[in-house]
């Protein structure tokens, strides 16, 4: 197969890629402690909330941005990016969805997010950010039934302050890194999300963000708190308009497992990844990570698909004696994209164990890295971890690397690492059009079919959409 | 940095005018470059605390092998015995091959030294590695060996490098380099050896032109009180093929740097080694293999069982650059840990640029494998003397792959009796 | 010699063997034969005391010992010999080097004494000619790359060498061509004796057409439900495991 076939087999557009033309209140670019000041009296926030938020500010700007990731990108000018943007409508905070304005509603109906209850997805209830405030939640009545609480994170700050206060920051520090401190001081909103103890949540929990308005950035916050033996399956998904400028997305999301419960987070993140060229896109620099106790567990998936630059590690503390952690993720990178992501495993408990899958696919001119720290320490008897990176290459422009750190202090423990790389070769692509395959459907049923182990941790729904997903974004890369 | 080293540096050794020549650019090069802190990544997880403290610059010992507690090795063929980085006659025996040049960099003639100097250092990117050049500041003297062009060496020629315990801390460096011409074939084994705590620099160059055929062990057997930061460079040219065998027993800080450039098409290198390590010791294993263009392959398989309150670091990158298709690059570093206060950093390193490639690596930390212990038990022996012959085993794996049945039998009696393990039957003599 | 009186088992909290009882005197060769999953190589491994074998009831005597009390290798000190199904490989650890330490400990146990490093390796030499293995073998890994065959012989030529008093040979005939299933009762034919006893376990009955049971046992559901002489085998070979099934199991 020729290099032309393999490029127009993948050559497909951003379909995320319109703009919502809609008034918005947006902070001028800049940063400053009024900035701060600004957005904590926009969300009308406590005393103790506005100086946590100035404390990790003085932290922030002591810190340099990390140098040690696999990417390249001209310094981020913090100073001319605007730090909050809302829609004019949402000035009163809708109190239904009908009073949400129709422009919004239908952004998500063209995202193929419907909000209308009687629309959605069934047994999935959305919360979707725009920008920087959350915009609608679904099926609040309904979780409310099971205790389940799920709203945006400002209004948490206002209706659950004790929850809030106790975990905001118990597992991503303020200092924790130099876009954690950015988030902490600047956090706009983001969900929140509370599980009684010993219940099931009844439905999957689904948070859409979306980057509308051009210069700003988006710093969404998440706090999820399992209780005991409580049960939930989340989903965030998230794009932005196709631009010219590099836009900034620095999130952090907080996993409070307690005793015996399981969380289990997805992500289909699908920002605008920059065109052909490289110019434009999202950098997505994001702070992950979940504390599970005793018997906890904690699974993260994700299918990297967006952004121009990304840098990610959810990462799992297994504190507690017999906890879980896993990860399953697909990044995949075409044309100019580059991604340098992965997990940290941190064994403290008896008999922890983790699993991480990860498939990176390359194509384009694109580069991804897989970068991952396994530590399992002297507390951490009879820990136990798999890992297992692969790597697929399509076309000979493009990048593929494995950065595992492996950092043992206990005998007992068995650590385990496996990486291999391949490519999409020439015969089975052959194969595959001798058997009446073009050479696009080819790549993607490869593709799909490196991916399937990940795929098939996603919750149904969203599988689906994920390989369509990897579809799309591999048009162009075939070659 | 200046800390490091003492005014004399050995530029009162008398030299040639090339080597002294060498000495000052290198000492210029290391005084104007930093110590690396844990910042840096490549020594993340080795502090060179150690090496904060005055050295002085060794001095010639006229002991004799019995006093030095040197244990000359009988692998056969030529052997040079440096003692504190100065050559020692009276140790040493040379024999005749014409293969072979075999010369120390101080008594080279005009052409050996128009070789050295052409390749001294040509495959250490200076700027990278601060301690070549202070290899380069504190070399006394070296060792170049030519392997001439379409011969094969006939025996092996062994390197001894020992250090004596000296009053002061004492700096030393050692060299060797090795030109083996176009479809040449020897081999060669370096032994590190002394007590005390003098810090070593042991530096190797190994360029291999066309179809060259070079075995290399390096074979590290210090006293744990032992400082060494060193390291083996080395070029492939087209079908070269580099078997290169590294050992390291104890020492307070070892630091071992391994560049594998892969230059010229059809170059293959098998790359093995492994490190036991037991009280405070700490061994760096830092390697990295540069596939530079297509079809090179490589082999790398590191082991390594680390007891007590030891640390092992092993760093394995393999580098595949664009247009480097149809490489084949395979690495394994397994480890046990055997202590709870022990500790094992691994890092093995994929970094790819080209599609039409085989690449893979693995890393385990972890025990004696269940089923063979049980398997031992069936048969009569018992737990511990099950977990000593497994050790063992999991170690001679790679000795047995080692072609050099002279350094095989050198080195298994030395494994069997650093696990204590009560292997009566030379294996070797079995089929008798 | 071994007495089992109502064993009872389990692996990975599933319960295998559910009440087993059998005798086997000096110098008798008893074949147990039983379908897939009966729990045949159980029997095996729980005799022998790999981990992960839970005994939940029921007792083993051997030579008049408490065989569950004792450790692994206090049990082959004894005499109890396992020949492996699917032998472990251990590379960069010699077949000889192996072979020597195991017969040292079992002798030095039975306060024999050791073997001399020429008479041992005049033995072990001796016993690879026996099973018609390459001396070659001495040298390599234990078990290490040897075909399924090799494996096999390998384990009969442990069990020369060890000179055990109960050899239990697991399946050793699955996988073996004709030839080197006649090596295989050549050799363990050669070592019957007044004071050795054997424990054929087998899925096939065409290893009992070369060395000749004492007695065949049925095991089916973690229980020995039939007993006989060697016509049981052959009624077995003839009517299938079914035939069982659809008898007093059913």
């Amino acid at each position: 197969m020729s290099q032309e076939q393999i490029d127009r087999a993948i050559a497909k557009d951003y379909a995320a890629g319109f703009t919502t033309d809609i008034e918005s209140d947006t902070l001028p670019p800049g940063l400053t402690e009024d900035t701060i000041r600004f957005i904590s009296a926009k969300k009308n926030e406590p005393e103790w909330l506005l100086e946590w938020r100035l404390g990790a500010f003085q932290v922030w700007r002591e810190m340099v941005g990390p140098d040690w990731a696999h990417v390249d990108y001209p310094e981020v000018d913090f100073q001319s990016i605007s730090y909050y943007s809302q829609p004019k409508s949402m000035e009163d905070r809708p109190k239904s969805l009908d009073e949400v304005d129709p422009e919004l509603l239908a952004t998500y109906e063209k995202l193929g997010i419907p909000l209308h209850e009687q629309e959605a997805l069934a047994g999935v209830a959305v919360d979707v950010v725009f920008d920087s405030v959350s915009v609608a939640t679904t099926f609040r009545e309904k979780l409310a039934e099971a205790g389940v609480l799920f709203c945006s994170i400002s209004e948490a700050v206002q209706q659950y302050p004790d929850l809030v206060r106790k975990h905001l920051g118990s597992v991503v520090p303020r200092k924790d890194n130099f876009y954690a401190a950015l988030n902490s001081a600047v956090f706009s909103d983001g969900s929140f999300v509370y599980i009684p103890k010993g219940v099931r949540c009844p439905m999957e929990l689904s948070t859409y963000f979306r980057i509308n308005e051009a210069n700003t950035g988006q710093f969404e916050r998440t706090l999820i708190i399992a209780d005991e033996g409580s049960h939930v399956s989340y989903l965030e998904g998230c794009t932005a308009p196709m631009r010219d400028e590099n836009q900034l997305h620095a999130a952090v999301v907080e996993l409070v497992a307690l005793d015996d419960a399981e969380i289990k987070y997805s992500t289909v993140q699908n920002w605008y990844p920059g065109d052909a060229e490289g110019k434009g896109g999202i950098y997505n620099f994001v702070t992950k990570r979940g504390l599970a106790h005793t018997n906890a567990k904690i699974s993260w998936t994700q299918v990297e698909t967006g952004s121009a630059v990304t840098w990610k590690y959810p990462s799992c503390i297994l504190r507690g004696d017999n906890s879980v952690g896993e990860f399953y993720s697909v990044a995949l990178t075409n044309n100019l994209q580059q991604a340098d992501t992965g997990t940290k495993m941190i064994h403290l408990g008896k008999n922890t164990r983790s699993t991480i899958i990860s498939k990176g696919i390359s194509a384009g001119k694109s580069s991804n890295a897989y970068r991952g720290l396994v530590r399992v320490g002297p507390t951490a008897k009879g820990a136990r971890n798999y890992t297992q990176c692969d790597s697929l290459l399509i076309g000979d422009q493009c990048a593929a690397h494995t950065f595992p750190y492996i950092e043992s202090k206990n005998p007992t423990g068995i650590i385990e690492h496996e990486a291999t790389t391949s490519k999409v070769s020439d015969d089975q692509l052959y194969l595959c059009q001798q058997r009446g395959l073009d050479p696009e459907k080819a790549v993607s049923m490869i593709v799909n079919g490196f991916c399937k182990e990940v795929f098939k941790e996603l919750p149904m729904e969203f599988a689906v959409e994920a390989g369509k997903l990897l579809e799309v974004s591999l048009e162009g890369s075939v070659g | 940095m200046a800390d490091l080293l003492t005014p004399q540096l050995n530029a009162e050794t008398p030299a040639p005018d090339w080597l002294q020549a060498r000495r000052l650019a290198g000492r210029a090069a290391w005084e104007s470059s930093e110590l690396p802190t844990r910042k840096t990544e490549a020594w993340k997880y080795t502090s060179l605390f150690a090496l904060q403290q005055p050295f002085m610059a060794a001095r010639e010992s006229a002991e004799s092998a019995e006093e030095l507690g040197l244990e000359l090795p009988q692998l056969a063929g030529s052997r040079l015995v440096f003692v504190n980085g100065f050559w020692r006659e009276d140790l040493s025996e040379i024999e005749p091959d014409a293969a072979i040049e075999l010369v120390r960099f101080s008594e080279a003639d005009q052409s050996q030294a128009a070789l050295i100097a052409q390749h001294l250092g040509s495959v250490v990117p200076g700027n990278k590695h601060p301690f070549s050049a202070l290899n380069d500041a504190v070399l006394a003297d070296g060792v170049f060996l030519r392997i001439l062009k379409g011969s094969k060496a006939a025996r092996p020629v062994q390197l001894v490098w020992h250090n004596s315990p000296q009053v002061d801390a004492a700096i030393n460096s050692q060299r060797l380099l090795v030109l083996a011409e176009q479809h040449s074939e020897a081999t060669v084994v370096e032994h590190f050896s002394g007590q005390g705590h003098s810090f070593t620099n042991g530096l190797t160059e190994l360029i291999l032109a066309a179809g060259a055929t070079l075995s290399h062990s390096r074979l590290h057997l210090e006293s744990a009180e032992a400082l060494h930061v060193g390291g083996l460079h080395a070029a492939l040219e087209r079908d070269a093929t580099l078997n290169s065998f590294h050992v390291a027993f104890g020492g307070k800080l070892k630091r071992i740097d391994i560049v594998i450039n892969h230059l010229g098409q059809g170059a293959h290198c098998q790359l093995d080694g492994m490190y036991l390590l037991r009280g405070q010791e700490h061994v760096d294993y830092h390697t990295c293999i540069e596939h530079a263009v297509p079809h090179c392959t490589t082999d790398e398989t590191f082991r390594g069982i680390v007891g007590d309150k030891a640390s092992a670091v092993f760093n394995g990158r393999i580098h595949i650059h664009p247009d480097a298709q149809k490489t084949r690059a395979e690495l394994s570093n397994k480890n046990l840990l055997t202590s709870a206060t022990a500790e094992v950093n691994t890092k093995p390193e994929l970094e790819i640029y080209a599609d039409d490639v085989q690449c893979a690596h693995g890393a385990t930390v972890a025990q004696l494998d269940e089923s063979m212990l049980h398997y031992l038990r069936t048969r009569g022996i018992p737990a511990d003397e099950a977990l000593v012959l497994l050790s063992y085993g999991f170690i001679n794996a790679l000795v047995e792959k080692q072609r050099l049945e002279s350094l095989r039998d050198y080195l298994k009696p030395r494994l069997a009796d650093y696990f204590g393990a009560a292997l009566a039957v030379d294996s070797d003599d079995a089929g008798g | 010699m071994l007495s089992i009186k109502d064993l009872h088992a389990e692996v990975e909290g599933k319960n295998i063997l559910k009440g087993l009882n059998l005798e086997i005197r000096e110098g008798e060769v008893h074949a147990i034969m039983g379908p897939n999953g009966s729990g045949k190589s159980t029997l095996g491994h729980v005799l022998s005391g790999r981990p992960g074998y839970e005994i939940t009831q029921g007792s083993v005597e051997f030579l008049g010992k408490d065989l569950l009390e004792l450790d692994t290798e206090e049990r082959a000190h004894l005499g109890l010999f396992l020949a492996f199904q699917y032998p472990v490989e251990i590379p960069g650890v010699s077949n000889m080097e192996f072979l020597k330490a195991s017969v040292d400990a079992v002798r030095e146990s039975q306060g024999a004494s050791a073997y001399d490093t020429v008479g041992f390796m005049r033995r072990a030499r001796e016993a690879c000619t026996a099973v018609d293995l390459d001396q070659a073998f001495l040298k390599r890994g234990v078990n290490e790359g040897f075909s399924g065959g090799e494996k096999k012989r390998n384990e009969l030529m442990q069990m020369m060498l060890l000179e055990p008093r109960l050899c239990i040979l697991d399946e050793t005939d699955s996988g073996l061509d004709i030839d080197a299933l006649q090596v295989v009762a050549s050799g363990v034919n050669a070592m019957r004796s007044e004071s050795r006893s054997f424990l054929l376990v087998t899925h096939y009955q065409r290893l009992l057409d070369y060395i000749e049971p004492d007695f065949v046992h049925v095991l089916a559901d973690g229980r020995i439900i039939r007993s006989g002489d060697k016509s049981l085998a052959l009624e077995l070979e003839a009517k299938g495991y079914s035939w069982l099934d659809d008898g007093e199991v059913a």
